[in-house]
């Protein structure tokens, strides 16, 4: 029997093939007629990202088995489709935002950005290590170069060629991994996998630990969790803001979505094996990356720190598994994807210098623009989980969960974390509510940030005061 | 929609409506936050004690068994009555003049009173936690907006330390929850809570991580680091909210969840709590007897006072505890009063060191009257409020420990001495010290602001007749033991 594609299938498919469409129109355009595009490619991007999202929400899922020995549409992949969508707008906002100071070209960035945006929805809805591994590449390689877009900064090329590096290598280890998981089981899909895995004679299944073993570590770089994490603070600090903003949630995100895949669909029986490595890994990037942004002043390279803390979070719901945990996943990644994009929206309206933005310039900003003040105060008190904001419940969330479990230590520390983080996140507050001094930047207002910043700001408003009008969503 | 509901939403409403709309200007805007700021005052004046056993339920976040769970009982009442009070007169302590960020100022104070009737009225434990935390941030805002000096250094570590104190506690109520989930349905329900959790596993770890949350907030000696700057840094009206407000609310946590989860822990640790209570009601007279600031003298006389309190808490003895609660009332009403007049005080001497000023009587009689009404009262004299709740702790305690009851009769000596020495150097004597400008007495406005102060000190003084018989109804303690 022959599959037939259907009009159905091909809608399941449609807001991949939105992006991609677009994405090579931005780049015609900017190609043949750099003066429109400087006008128009945000519009186009924001338009074909928003239709995709449209699409997501309308789109039938497919059982196509055309597709589904390597793309799934289950609700799985829709959550985060949505979700990388959504960031995806948001950051097209804050690039717009930050090309009102920038000359540069236009529709490259936004080409960029919506490959990017592909290959993270690829990474959602693999069904096969290689579907995943294309996913991440075409992540990867658009990053490379939006991490050099700046090209005449000395240190932009510098992050840049680091990211490269960093990040071949975890492909490399990611890849070799693969490869020995094909060697012990014989197939690349995710469905073989599960099924092969119970039947594994005894000499293969080194092999196949070891090649779990290399896919999580590769995982484990592009999410920066200590002791993978050597790129994350001087990548942040180097990249646009805006490249930075989508880094910290989207890169982030489609790491969890890649190792949620394994470990809650795949690999549950697994289990007590990675239990004990992944608990080691989430305290280490939980103490680590805490303590090291208690003492930071560039706030991208806090970001990425802080970043790197929330990582070790979103751990504790893969080590515990189930689906509640899932749901607390899910929960912890809006909330921190909502409060990360409207903290980075604030920096862009202050983004004036190509080394970014320092404590020193927030000074006192709440007697010059008391409501952006208090927008980046709940964003990172949000980020620090204070009751009574949204933060809070996920972090309550993802406690309940991990205590069910019998981690406590895991509770534990993380709470003790979580003081750390209160801590820096205050100290930022602190400086925002001192007294003014001539020091401070006075703010560039700028409408596509300040739509990210307000429309998240409401978003956590409401999240904080009925919580379960997200959960019920998800 | 129940009156309770009403009760927590309108100081909510208000804070909403003065963080959006800038529009009213000057006075007019004061007297208007003031008056919004009684209507908690009023509706409860109004429902009074019908208002007993009203309760609100609505699923909040079902998926995690999280109730939105108030409801009032006479513990709680009494609690309400002293928030709802002490807020307006928090208010009409800080003069609308030169008061920068009016509308965040009146936004954060509405909130705040929100948040401590939530926590006074929270049935569920998770609703009783984010209250206990989200009580710090309009106080931690307020400091370091309004305050003085060194602010910014005082409001962190005021936030910090606290947030340490009960950054476990997350955890424990986590524990409570696992625990009644072994008995069927798991629940945060804090009447369902307190039949099991002295059967909990490690019941005692999670009552210890209760109680020292309690203890930093309250605070019980030793957890007063963080006591002196952030009362010393805070604006009166900030002051005025930390030590009437925020100490009950650690007082209000003992009696709720350490006296009515964890007793048994309470009843066996209530050697050592005792001694730490007393040692701080020691500590806190010698402190303030050495201090060369006059708000840090009150502030340490505060912290003597509130240990006091908690002294009657642990003794665990049925009068002793009804003194606790009758002199958490008391206490709130006399701080806030004497933190009043020291505002008062300093706003004529422009400084709070004692020596600066003497003979300040001549200029101020009617400030000095004032302010000896409220030093009398911290004194616990006859006639006045604090004499009936000490009198009652020290009465509770005697039957138990004669001994420790002789230790902290001292500190009846012990306030008198620093707060006469108060009285002594800054009001009497000759005039020493050139005033700045050509400050005034106090003005009626003034005097109607601290009438009502005035009015409980000698009304629980003189007549406390229907406060112990509200209170006797309510005493945790006796229940417990009748249980």
């Amino acid at each position: 029997m022959t599959a037939v594609l259907k009009v159905a299938d091909v809608a399941a498919l449609s807001p991949l093939l939105i992006l991609l469409a677009s994405a090579l129109v931005l780049l015609l355009l900017e190609a043949f007629n750099p003066q429109r595009a400087k006008k128009g490619s945000f519009y186009i991007a924001i338009f074909s990202l928003l239709l995709a999202l449209i699409a997501t929400v309308m789109a039938p899922s497919s059982e196509n088995p055309l597709f589904t020995p390597w793309l799934r549409f289950d609700p799985f992949a829709r959550f985060f489709s949505l979700l990388f969508l959504a960031i995806g707008c948001a950051s097209a906002c804050l690039a717009a935002s930050f090309f009102e100071r920038v000359q540069a070209t236009h529709g490259e960035y936004y080409f960029l950005l919506l490959s990017a945006v592909a290959g993270l929805l690829l990474m959602g809805a693999a069904a096969d290590f290689l579907t995943l591994f294309l996913g991440i590449e075409t992540l990867s390689m658009a990053l490379y170069v939006l991490c050099a877009y700046m090209k005449k900064e000395k240190s932009s090329g510098e992050g840049a060629i680091k990211y490269f590096f960093m990040g071949a290598l975890a492909t490399a280890f990611l890849l070799y991994g693969i490869a020995l998981l094909y060697g012990a089981i014989g197939t690349t899909s995710f469905e073989g996998m599960r099924e092969a895995q119970g039947a594994l004679s005894s000499s293969r299944q080194t092999l196949f630990w070891a090649g779990l073993a290399f896919i999580i570590v590769g995982l484990a770089f592009k999410g920066a969790i200590v002791p993978f994490h050597g790129w994350a603070p001087d990548v942040y600090e180097a990249a646009p803001n805006p490249v930075t903003a989508f880094m910290a949630v989207g890169v982030k995100g489609g790491a969890f979505a890649a190792f949620a895949r394994l470990f809650f669909l795949i690999l549950p029986p697994f289990h007590p094996v990675w239990n004990p490595l992944l608990t080691l890994l989430a305290i280490l990037t939980m103490i680590y990356a805490s303590f090291v942004a208690l003492r930071q002043v560039q706030l991208r390279r806090l970001f990425a720190y802080s970043g790197m803390a929330h990582a070790g979070f979103l751990l504790i719901p893969v080590i515990v598994g189930g689906s509640e945990a899932w749901l607390s996943l899910e929960f912890y990644l809006v909330v921190y994807a909502l409060a990360t994009l409207g903290a980075f929206a604030i920096l862009a309206l202050f983004d004036k210098r190509n080394d970014g933005v320092f404590l020193n310039d927030l000074q006192g900003l709440f007697h010059r623009s008391p409501f952006l003040a208090s927008l980046f105060t709940l964003f990172l008190l949000t980020l620090a989980g204070m009751p009574p904001t949204a933060g809070f419940f996920a972090k309550f969330y993802l406690f309940k969960i991990a205590f069910q479990g019998g981690d406590h230590l895991l509770v534990i520390v993380a709470l003790l974390t979580t003081l750390l983080s209160l801590f820096y996140s205050m100290r930022i507050v602190s400086i925002l509510f001192s007294e003014t001094s001539a020091e401070g930047t006075p703010p560039t207002l700028s409408w596509p940030a300040m739509w990210v910043g307000s429309l998240s700001f409401a978003a956590i408003l409401i999240v904080s005061l009925y919580p379960n009008a997200l959960l019920s969503l998800l | 929609m129940p009156k309770l509901m009403w009760l927590l939403l309108a100081p909510f409403l208000a804070a909403i409506a003065a963080f959006v709309c800038p529009a009213i200007s000057g006075k007019s805007k004061h007297r208007l936050a003031v008056a919004v700021s009684l209507i908690p005052f009023l509706m409860l004046l109004s429902f009074g004690k019908e208002g007993i056993g009203e309760g609100v339920n609505v699923p909040w976040l079902p998926s995690l068994s999280i109730q939105f769970n108030l409801r009032v009982d006479s513990l709680s009442l009494l609690f309400l009555y002293l928030t709802s009070l002490l807020i307006p007169i928090a208010l009409l302590a800080q003069s609308p003049e030169n008061l920068p960020f009016a509308n965040a100022f009146y936004g954060l104070m509405f909130l705040l009173q929100g948040c401590l009737i939530g926590f006074f009225t929270a049935g569920d434990m998770v609703v009783f936690t984010i209250f206990w935390e989200a009580i710090l941030l309009p106080l931690y805002f307020m400091m370091i907006l309004w305050g003085k000096g060194d602010r910014r250094a005082a409001a962190l570590q005021f936030l910090i330390y606290m947030f340490a104190g009960s950054c476990l506690m997350v955890a424990a109520v986590l524990a409570l929850y696992l625990a009644s989930a072994t008995q069927g349905e798991g629940t945060f329900n804090l009447d369902a809570l307190a039949a099991l959790a002295s059967q909990a596993s490690y019941a005692p770890w999670i009552g210890t991580v209760f109680l020292l949350a309690f203890s930093v907030k309250t605070p019980l000696f030793p957890f007063h680091a963080w006591l002196p700057d952030a009362y010393h840094q805070a604006s009166t009206s900030g002051t005025i909210l930390l030590s009437a407000l925020l100490s009950k609310a650690g007082i209000y946590g003992f009696l709720r969840v350490g006296v009515g989860l964890f007793p048994e822990l309470m009843r066996a640790s209530s050697p050592l709590l005792l001694g730490l209570a007393i040692a701080g009601v020691l500590y806190g007279g010698l402190a303030a007897w050495m201090q060369s600031d006059y708000k840090r003298l009150i502030a340490y006389s505060s912290f003597s006072h509130v240990n006091l309190i908690l002294a009657g808490v642990f003794a665990w003895n049925a009068s002793a505890h009804e003194g606790a609660i009758v002199q958490a009332f008391n206490h709130g009403i006399t701080i806030a009063a004497l933190f009043l007049v020291a505002g008062w005080l300093e706003e004529r001497l422009g400084s709070t060191a004692l020596g600066a000023f003497s003979g300040v009587a001549h200029s101020f009689p009617r400030l000095c009257w004032l302010t000896m009404m409220c030093a009398l009262s911290s004194m616990a004299l006859p006639g006045t409020n604090n004499f009936i709740g000490e009198f009652l702790i020290f009465f509770g305690l005697f039957g138990e420990h004669p001994w420790l009851t002789f230790m902290l009769g001292c500190s009846v000596i012990l306030s008198a001495v620093y707060m006469l020495r108060w009285m002594q150097e800054v009001y009497f004597g000759t005039e020493a010290g050139l005033l700045p400008g050509r400050p005034s007495d106090l003005g009626c406005k003034e005097l109607i602001i601290a009438l009502p102060l005035v009015f409980l000190i000698l009304w629980v003084g003189i007549y406390p007749a229907p406060l112990l018989k509200q209170v006797i109804s309510m005493n945790p303690l006796s229940s417990v033991e009748k249980a």
